[in-house]
């Protein structure tokens, strides 16, 4: 089982403080720490137990400026067999589908079985990248997958719906799975594992390398434009009782009291 | 590639059992460390921690090793096979998560380094500047810096040392974890990572006394991190030197009996017993018992070795932590002292599941001191 | 524009929630803009539902076929591609759920329209369309443009337009479309219910929902002891499920359960959008998290910006006096 995983490195942002940036078209990235898409580490580890059950070889991929090396070096030092960078500035700043288009045209150069990633990224939300992909190379896709069994050269995945309900599906191989959290447990990198893998040659691809004209990939060929970044209205939410930790669950309690739940 | 005993020295192993015997969890977990080395020096050995869970339970108190008659050190073997689980990702998901913090936010606590400071938000806590001579560092410690209980600890401390009017600087959230559980969880990468980067860091300035608020930081400092041209202390062996130089004194007292816990890394690792202990002596109003298990034979609270972010393998009868508070309530004190924020966090946890609210309160020895300041 | 037109979402004989909510916003928008609204049903024995969406769009395009007893993105694309190139539709209308996430992106890139997903708003200005969704789990904002595209696409977010009452007279078209068979490559197998466990949340009065900010298994505890002294049951956010500390049927959401309690209090919850698509109608909302500009506080209706550790023991006390 040959699979690909598509990777991508985004900032972490749930506890930090984000400022836009003056241009308005990204957010200030200074002092924030970076790692892998959540659901793409569980993608990666999905791949890596399937290879240990299977056999076969997981190539790592994404698309991203230099710095994303550090997600393709520690994806090898949990067990990806090769690592390929689209390292390009026409790359740069595509939406979802013009990532898509780089990412298939990468994709289409290898023999694989299975393509998987995770099905959101943390930092644009987009969801799409993962079924665009799955719709340029031509084969079937499934999203939300939390359980998946390959044999005889299909993928039988349970795709999670609202509610906590499953669907199952059978497909054939080759096919695009995106991944959802939950679905496995992602084993550790070491830091000197991740030191081996730096030795370790990671594959460069331009546009021209992958035959793309700039027109189509990147910020060019995006359909869609970030016409600019706000910070969401605040203060139409809860009314917040101020105070102390004692002040304010005082005055919690009297809210809950006068409520009848106290 | 070298055998487990050839690695770990075990050859010298008499099988006295002096090791088993004195290991504070063997009590009540599956930990053998003399079948550990047995095994290792009878064959191949376990290849790492994922086939032997139990040494996930050792918590790096050194006691093995200590009474060795022969010089063996049983707890390298147990970190030696941790590290192999860890080289091969083969760990639970908390030590996973605490070890990817330390490498992302240098703390292992899931928290961003932005927010190492928040502790110190009400005070004036001054930061080193770039290169500048700093002839007393406070290192805070990821514990103290950023869980809620333990922020108590570095706020005493900067208190204290105003009161005596001593100048200190931090490193304010350029500081980074200091790698003592890292190294004790097997992470031996991650952890010299930490060394290279604390060191550039500690080099960069002229540095007279380097003072933790945790036995944990102190002992890799001292003994780990090679020449570091400055003395490393805990605060208990600061505090007792500015008492002895006249530069601290009292304005209030606690009029309570207290008892003292001594930390496994203070203590058993690196001698430390009679400053806290002189200190508290200095504290007015206070009335000092000792436990039975004191000193060299304190009880290991259980919170070190990487513990804090173990989830406990199959454990059997009362925690240890348990055990001492109950020991200090049947002593009948108001209070359990300790010098160290683990200590503090498990001895605290303990006084819930042991039934003991109301009876007893767990407190560092740096807020006792500035409550009576 | 010409029209608007918006695929509707139906599940076991009844149409989800975001049906109504995507027609409400295309009837506003068509209005506004001049154009109609057509409403797509495919589905397999879905007269019923036809009639249904007559009052609330100016066409409702059917295509009945026994191919659409069960959703498969793989049998949708190819008849929905070409309802919408002969149709030269301005805007499409997809919902953001697993059902759209798993069609719209497949489709625009076949279509080669420009797709926004998970958006929060769309305005037409000028003849262009933009539309508005959030970044970063909503802690940011993203207005974004589509080139000046004849036709565009969008998914829509839960909730994100509240849905109105119509009473237009749409007429009912067949779509005499080509409906292919489900296709070897991607078949349906069968849905699986979760199992349910030994707590129904959707039954309590008082929930008790937790988040990642708890960061430990250990500290559950606190959290039980707040549902305990309130009557309530524990909920979580799906991080806390992913960890294995609840099981999955605690996990409200999007994914999980949808709740309306009396109270919900959400501990160390940030509030993104999967989580409180599923308890934004609980009468009492009350929200507890360290970070102000967290997301749950536009859900909740009174807040403390405050660390859990502290605000939780002395919460707990607080409530125990009042008793008293």
């Amino acid at each position: 089982m040959n699979i690909v995983v598509c990777v991508k490195r985004v900032p972490e942002t749930a506890e930090a403080d984000l400022k836009i940036a003056s241009d308005r078209k990204a957010i200030d990235e200074e002092g924030l720490a970076f790692q892998i898409n959540e659901s793409d580490n569980y993608a990666l580890e999905q791949a890596l137990l399937i290879k240990e059950d299977l056999g076969g070889e997981v190539t790592v991929l994404t698309a991203g400026p230099e710095a994303s090396e550090e997600v393709l070096r520690m994806s090898m030092a949990k067990g990806a067999d090769t690592a390929v960078r689209l390292a390009d500035d026409a790359f740069a700043d595509g939406d979802a589908v013009a990532t898509a288009q780089a990412l298939a045209a990468s994709i289409k150069e290898m023999e694989y079985d299975l393509v998987l990633t995770g099905c959101m990224a943390s930092d644009d939300g987009a969801t799409a990248v993962g079924v665009a992909l799955a719709e340029l190379l031509g084969v079937p896709h499934a999203t939300y997958v939390v359980e998946m069994e390959i044999a005889d050269g299909k993928a039988v995945v349970g795709r999670e719906l609202e509610g906590g309900l499953v669907e199952k599906l059978d497909m054939k191989l080759p096919a695009v799975v995106t991944i959802q959290t939950g679905i496995n447990e992602p084993r550790y990198a070491s830091i000197m594992g991740i030191a081996r893998a730096s030795k370790r040659e990671i594959t460069l691809k331009s546009a021209s390398d992958l035959g793309l004209a700039a027109a189509v990939v990147g910020a060019e060929g995006s359909r869609t434009q970030i016409l600019g970044l706000d910070y969401p209205p605040v203060g139409e939410g809860a009314e917040i009782l101020e105070g102390t930790p004692a002040e304010a669950s005082g005055k919690l309690a009297q809210v809950l009291k006068e409520k009848g739940f106290a | 590639m070298p055998t487990l005993a050839e690695k770990y020295e075990l050859l010298g192993c008499i099988q006295c059992g002096r090791c088993t015997a004195g290991c504070p969890v063997a009590l009540r977990t599956f930990l053998n460390v003399r079948k550990l080395v047995y095994e290792g020096v009878t064959g191949p050995g376990p290849k790492d921690a994922k086939e032997r869970p139990e040494a996930w339970n050792c918590t790096t108190c050194s006691t093995c090793t200590e009474r060795c008659p022969k010089g063996v050190k049983p707890m390298e073997l147990l970190i030696g096979l941790r590290g192999a689980a860890i080289e091969k990702g083969r760990v639970g998901p908390t030590i996973r998560d605490a070890l990817e913090s330390t490498f992302k936010h240098g703390n292992p606590w899931g928290r961003i380094r932005d927010k190492r400071m928040e502790w110190a938000e009400e005070l004036d806590v001054p930061v080193a500047a770039d290169g500048e001579a700093v002839p007393l560092l406070y290192y805070v410690g990821c514990t103290p810096a950023y869980d809620p209980r333990c922020q108590d600890i570095a706020r005493s401390l900067v208190r204290v040392f105003s009161a005596a009017g001593v100048p200190f600087s931090t490193f304010g959230t350029a500081e980074s974890c200091c790698g003592n559980e890292i190294r004790r969880m097997g992470e031996e990468g991650l952890f010299e990572l930490l060394v290279e980067g604390n060191r550039e860091l500690l080099d960069s300035h002229e540095i007279g006394t380097i003072v933790t608020s945790s036995p944990h930081c102190m002992n890799t400092f001292k003994n780990e991190y090679g020449d570091l041209g400055c003395e490393v202390v805990h605060y208990s062996q600061y505090f007792d030197r500015l008492l002895d130089e006249g530069k601290l004194s009292f304005g209030g007292s606690v009029e309570k009996k207290v008892t003292y816990h001594d930390p496994c890394f203070l203590g058993k690792h690196n001698d430390v017993f009679d400053p806290p202990r002189r200190v508290l002596e200095c504290v007015p109003g206070v009335t000092f018992v000792e436990f039975d298990r004191s000193r060299e034979r304190a009880l290991c609270c259980e919170g070190g070795g990487g513990r804090m972010w173990v989830e406990a393998e199959e454990e059997r009868g009362e925690r240890l932590a348990d055990t001492r508070v109950k020991d200090a309530v049947a002593l009948g004190v108001d209070l359990l002292v300790t010098a160290c924020p683990f200590c503090l966090m498990t001895l605290d946890d303990a006084v819930k599941t042991s039934g003991s609210e109301g009876k007893i309160e767990i407190i560092d020895l740096a807020q006792l001191v500035a409550e009576a300041l | 524009m010409n029209e608007i037109l918006v695929l509707t979402e139906h599940l076991n004989g009844e149409f989800r929630d975001i049906t109504f909510e995507m027609l409400t916003k295309a009837r506003s928008l068509a209005d506004a803009g001049g154009g109609k609204v057509a409403a797509v049903l495919f589905g397999s024995g879905v007269g019923d539902l036809a009639e249904k969406l007559t009052l609330l769009a100016d066409e409702v395009l059917v295509s009945d076929h026994g191919s659409f007893a069960n959703y498969n993105s793989a049998v949708y694309q190819p008849v929905l591609a070409e309802v919408v190139k002969s149709r030269g539709s301005s805007l499409v209308m997809i919902g953001h759920t697993a059902f759209g996430v798993d069609l719209a992106p497949s489709l625009a890139v076949a279509l080669e329209v420009p797709l926004a997903t998970d958006v929060i708003d769309v305005k037409h200005d000028g003849g262009a369309f933009t539309a508005m969704r959030q970044i970063y789990g909503g802690k940011i904002n993203e207005e974004v443009g589509f080139g000046g595209a004849a036709q565009v696409m969008v998914t829509v977010r839960a909730a994100a337009f509240p849905p109105e009452e119509a009473s237009r007279e749409g007429s009912v078209v067949e779509l005499g479309v080509d409906v292919p068979e489900e296709p070897a490559l991607r078949r349906f197998v069968e849905y699986v219910e979760a199992a349910i466990g030994d707590v129904d949340i959707t039954k309590s009065e008082v929930v008790i929902a937790v988040g990642r900010g708890i960061r430990e298994e250990e500290n559950m505890a606190m959290i039980e002891e707040l549902a305990e002294l309130l009557g309530g049951v524990v909920a979580c956010s799906r991080p806390i499920v992913d960890a294995g500390w609840l099981p999955k049927d605690r996990q409200v959401g999007s994914s999980g359960k949808t709740v309306k309690p009396k109270l919900y209090v959400a501990v160390g919850v940030s509030g993104q959008f999967q989580h409180v698509s599923g308890m934004k109608s609980a009468e009492t909302i009350v929200a507890i998290n360290k970070d102000p500009k967290a997301p749950i506080f536009s859900a909740a209706h009174y807040g403390i910006v405050g660390d859990l550790f502290k605000v939780l023991p002395v919460l707990k006390e607080k409530i125990g006096e009042l008793r008293a």
